[in-house]
């Protein structure tokens, strides 16, 4: 029971992973707090869902989802975010925060409208319900999927990031935008790059959530975007390793407290959690000095 | 036109109310801490004071007054560990709070109802005690932003380490910026809880927070009059865009967005602003005039 609960968490915890490294990744580059991520997320499971019904196999559903989402994330960015850099960095910064806003509702009602306000759920047999047994374990292929998934997406970014050019220099942009643009470094492709690739991460955060609990809506995207929040704090905003492993710790606390705490306490443990480590530890649980979150503004 | 004014009157307290609410959640912003916990405040005054008017029998007036204050203490004690973060994780620790607020509401069912809430409140506020509580916020923001500690947030806004350098404690403005808005967003909370029959612990959600926000970022963070504008906009954007009720959050939304590019400061800021250039524009060119048409003497 105890080894069943921690392996559901680390499942849903990769799952978080996939959806707090695109908003963490942007938030390192950007410095922006991209609260459309949700919906862009929500977005992400729509598009597949539209996709397997109009008769497309999931697998290529869920690249469509993600070359969407890709494409919503960098014009976003392009036609939001840019546009306010010619302004003081405060006026930027809460700009940043209102047009997250007002464009993750935008999605929000267009997907309403779409759905009628009704739960989606994929259509009988979109994936093999199989399960496995062993060591007194049960876990559905489903669950194999989306670990082995995540776990290749995430090698596959730390790759990228540590020991490629291009991530190389996302990591020179997101240290100091300015220096880095003097030694030769076109900004632009390197925004554009990061939006993309957190645009399809979260796409397939939504697609594999869609899968798991077989229901798609359009709030779906809030309670992640709160997560994301948890996630983000915890490892260390900007740091991508530590976004992993708090992942996998929330997946694993939330599971547990799901099955031993009274319903509802969790949500405060959580967000409580989240208040006091942002107070004492506001560079994450992990160390690193990645962004001095206690300095003044200039 | 009073048949009018009766025939609107409950949007014109909707109004009354959510101008309260963007008054303290400006003034928070005005001082630059970029909090987002007008709701908690919000949330801890209406709970507040329901709670003292429906279990302990206080005297609704008494309860209100307990609401705001209730409200201030939250302010001040949220002032204490933010003073240590700024921007963004500001933005994060302080909607943390909100969830927590909302968690700890909706948990606590044996004071607060749980998901159901306070019902049956009886209703003892109307449209004049709101007035009232806006008029008398409204003179107390007016004294403050024309005296020092107004220049001082305006400062500390702009470049906390100006300020710092020109002698302006960011510790102590930012102290008293959050009791303001505490005080506000509990004083309108309470009043609410009076106001509306019953209160529930999503109504002090994310919602609550985008209305305020979209009114400040409608008006503009730095003039009183710019939370009166952004509030009418607020209220009566889904009012006059009834043709387009289906599509009214996407309007919404997108205004938002527009505003926010193109006149970052707010509408009524931006347009004040624009005025006081003009004045002072055509006030400078009477100036040359008189100089270079030597007149008598006092240019």
């Amino acid at each position: 029971m105890f080894a069943q609960q921690v392996l559901n968490g680390l499942i849903s915890g990769a799952v978080y992973a996939l959806f707090a490294l695109g908003f963490n990744l942007i938030f390192g580059v950007q410095k922006v707090l991209n609260l459309a991520h949700g919906a862009i997320f929500m977005t992400g499971a729509f598009v597949s869902y539209y996709a397997v019904v109009a008769g497309l196999p999931l697998w290529l559903a869920m690249l469509v989802a993600m070359a969407v989402c890709a494409v919503l994330s960098v014009l976003l960015d392009r036609f939001g975010f840019q546009l306010l850099r010619k302004y003081s960095v405060a006026d930027a910064e809460f700009g940043a925060l209102v047009i997250s806003i007002g464009v993750g509702q935008v999605l929000t009602s267009v997907a309403q409208k779409a759905s009628e306000t009704k739960v989606l759920s994929f259509p009988f047999g979109t994936f093999p319900v199989e399960f496995y047994r062993g060591m007194g374990l049960r876990i559905s292929l489903l669950q194999v999927t989306i670990a082995a998934l995540v776990a290749v997406l995430v090698v596959c970014l730390a790759y990228f990031l540590k020991k490629t050019s291009f991530g190389r220099q996302v990591r020179a942009v997101a240290i100091n935008p300015r220096a880095s643009a003097l030694l030769g470094i076109n900004g632009g492709s390197v925004f554009m790059l990061t939006f993309g690739v957190a645009g399809a991460l979260a796409a397939m955060a939504g697609v594999l959530i869609a899968l798991s609990f077989n229901s798609i809506q359009f709030l779906m995207g809030e309670p992640y975007m709160l997560k994301a929040f948890v996630v983000v704090v915890l490892g260390g905003l900007g740091n991508l390793g530590g976004a992993v492993l708090a992942s996998l710790l929330l997946g694993v606390a939330q599971a547990m407290s799901a099955a031993y705490l009274p319903p509802g306490l969790s949500d405060i443990l959580i967000y409580a959690t989240l208040f006091v480590v942002l107070i004492f530890k506001p560079n994450g649980l992990f160390g690193g000095a990645v962004a001095p979150a206690g300095v003044g503004r200039q | 036109m009073m048949e009018f004014f009766l025939a609107n009157q409950s949007v014109f307290d909707f109004f009354l109310l959510t101008l309260g609410f963007s008054y303290s959640q400006q003034i928070v912003l005005r001082s630059g801490v970029f909090s987002l916990a007008s709701a908690a405040f919000a949330a801890l005054g209406s709970y507040g004071c329901a709670y003292l008017v429906m279990r302990s029998g206080m005297p609704v007036a008494l309860g209100i007054v307990f609401g705001a204050l209730i409200g201030a203490a939250a302010g001040y004690l949220t002032s204490v560990p933010l003073a240590r973060l700024r921007g963004v994780y500001q933005a994060i620790a302080t909607l943390a709070l909100v969830e927590v607020t909302v968690a700890v509401a909706l948990y606590a069912e044996p004071i607060t109802g749980g998901a159901v809430g306070f019902n049956g409140i009886p209703k003892s506020i109307g449209t004049w005690q709101l007035l009232l509580a806006i008029f008398g916020v409204g003179y107390v923001l007016y004294a403050m932003s024309h005296s020092r500690i107004g220049r001082g947030f305006d400062a500390l806004r702009q470049d906390e380490y100006v300020a710092a350098s020109l002698g302006v404690s960011s510790r102590s403005q930012h102290t008293l910026a959050f009791i303001a808005s505490g005080l506000i967003g509990g004083l309108f909370g309470a009043l609410q809880s009076m106001y509306s029959y019953s209160i529930e612990p999503h109504q002090f959600g994310f919602g609550f927070m985008v209305s305020t926000l979209a009114a400040i970022v409608l008006g503009g963070r730095r003039t009183l009059m710019g939370p009166v504008v952004g509030s009418a906009i607020v209220i009566l954007l889904p009012e006059i865009a009834r043709p387009l009720a289906e599509y009214r959050q996407i309007v919404v939304g997108a205004v938002l967005v527009i505003v926010v590019i193109y006149a970052p400061q707010g509408l009524a800021d931006t347009f004040i602003a624009w005025l006081s250039h003009r004045k002072t524009d055509a006030s400078a060119k009477t100036a040359a005039h008189e100089i270079t048409g030597g007149s008598n003497g006092h240019a």
